[in-house]
């Protein structure tokens, strides 16, 4: 084999999308400078953990790290998929951030993937599982994935700090996925969601359910809000609970938001410190994330600004053709998505706001990735 | 107008991808005057543009060591939903609301 070019990257943004972008277009990356001036230089647990998972799906990938963790180096290998794998995700972020790159690598992998993924399932920092079960699986359906074989599945709920949340994903392979031109919104016909609590009084779920209700009440009277209190072995290790809310429109857009509340490691620093170990009440809870529901739906947009950036993943990854969404306003979030799409898939996409309802349209044509181990049948 | 929407589409495509920073902030405004009025992005848009594009120079850290996180709620300046004047804004939104106006905004 001859001498690899590695992309030269530098800094820890956007980690999780580059090692996802290179291993779907095969670009071995060289990253530098992670944190490398923090008091805490170098990889965070979670990244490392991505990076062990990465290595799990694929065969023939190479990862290597310096001593102080602020070098990488990544060979991308075949995304193999497989079943029945298992990975710990840890504690230092939820399954959600493993799981957003991992909804787009299983697609293209050479065989179906069914993994069971333990660690947090809901937190304030990343998407909740009840809104990757609710809305993102959906927002892949939309693309032409097909729904057998698409799956998660809640065995046990962890909170932060301790976890203990079990889930298992299943995702079918694809050939490729299809354009799409998605610019309407629709209207608002019904709200759905889901409370959970785990090691605290079910009460809880009921007092953040009739808080949320109550900001809808005026707007629309079809809002069921349905609750998961596990007990037992189920629960995890660590008491919380949050809410996750999907407003549904007329022309098969989803709308979520999400959060969860728990107590917080005290001698953790960094990623934890933000917060004090008070407890925000139930009915706070409930109404805020109905009041940032309202805020995305105002917003406008076919995408909440969370999925903005696997909606431009998507469109990037469809095969040569125009794809065409609309979002609310661009999320810092999705910008980078745009960039590192732009940096690694060469897709760069006609952004032109949209001033009489205040959103932007997007357009692009895809870069025509095809999963060459699936063969037409 | 058409003068304007090409404007802003380049804007938009500059604040994105970057390649001059003189034009970016009316871009921010403009994008703020059109969405709702959240000031708390102005600071969180610029630097991290600027830091993108200047990523090959050796740009000022801080930037580039920004937290993943495709989450993005600010939970501080959340609206008062209960307030009649907002509810008007984004009742044609709802199926309870206005049909024909709903309509319009995919012309």
């Amino acid at each position: 084999m001859g001498k690899t070019t590695y992309k030269r990257l530098q800094g820890s943004q956007s980690l999780r999308q580059r090692l996802l972008l290179a291993t779907l277009s095969s670009t071995p990356i060289l990253v530098e400078d992670i944190r490398a001036d923090e008091t805490w230089p170098g990889l965070r647990p979670h990244e490392v953990s991505f990076l062990r998972l990465l290595e799990k799906l694929c065969d023939d990938c190479v990862v290597e790290i310096n001593e102080t963790g602020t070098k990488l180096k990544y060979k991308p290998g075949i995304v193999m998929g497989g079943r029945n794998l298992v990975h710990d995700c840890g504690i230092s972020r939820s399954i959600g951030y493993f799981l957003e790159p991992l909804l787009l690598l299983g697609l293209f992998a050479k065989k179906p993937l069914s993994i069971r993924l333990k660690g947090i399932t809901n937190d304030s920092k990343d998407p909740s599982i009840d809104t990757f079960q609710s809305t993102t699986l959906r927002i892949l359906r939309r693309f032409g994935v097909p729904s057998e074989g698409l799956q998660l599945r809640i065995e046990s709920r962890g909170a932060p700090p301790h976890g203990g949340g079990e889930v298992v994903l299943a995702i079918p392979t694809v050939q490729s996925i299809n354009a799409i031109t998605w610019t309407d919104e629709g209207m608002v016909k019904r709200i759905r969601g889901v409370t959970f609590s785990t090691r605290v009084s079910p009460q809880f779920e009921n007092t953040m359910t009739y808080s949320a209700r109550g900001i809808f009440n005026c707007l629309l009277p079809d809002v069921h809000i349905a609750s998961d209190h596990k007990s037992g072995p189920q629960a995890g290790k660590s008491p919380g609970y949050g809410i996750s809310l999907v407003a549904e429109t007329t022309s098969g857009c989803f709308i979520s938001a999400d959060t969860a509340v728990s107590y917080v490691l005290r001698e953790e620093t960094a990623q934890f410190e933000d917060q004090d170990n008070e407890l925000s009440p139930p009915e706070d809870v409930g109404k805020q994330i109905a009041s940032v529901l309202l805020g995305e739906i105002e917003q406008g947009g076919v995408v909440d600004s969370t999925h903005q950036g696997l909606l431009f993943l998507l469109c990037a990854l469809c095969p040569p053709d125009i794809s065409k969404v609309r979002v609310g306003k661009l999320s810092p979030y999705g910008m980078e998505t745009l960039r590192n799409i732009r940096d690694f898939l060469g897709v760069k996409f006609v952004i032109k706001p949209d001033p009489s309802t205040g959103t932007v349209l997007l357009t692009c044509m895809g870069c025509g990735l095809r999963n060459l181990s699936r063969k037409v049948s | 107008a058409e003068r304007t929407v090409s404007r802003q589409t380049t804007n938009l495509m500059k604040l994105v991808y970057g390649n001059s920073t003189l034009i970016k902030t009316t871009s921010i405004n403009e994008e703020d005057s059109s969405g709702d009025e959240e000031s708390d992005g102005d600071d969180f848009f610029r630097p991290k543009g600027e830091g993108n594009k200047k990523l090959s120079e050796g740009l000022d850290d801080g930037n580039f060591n920004i937290e993943d996180c495709s989450k993005f709620t600010s939970y501080t300046n959340l609206k008062d939903w209960k307030e009649d004047k907002l509810i008007q804004n984004i009742r044609d939104r709802f199926v309870t609301g206005d049909w024909s106006k709903a309509a319009q905004r995919n012309q």
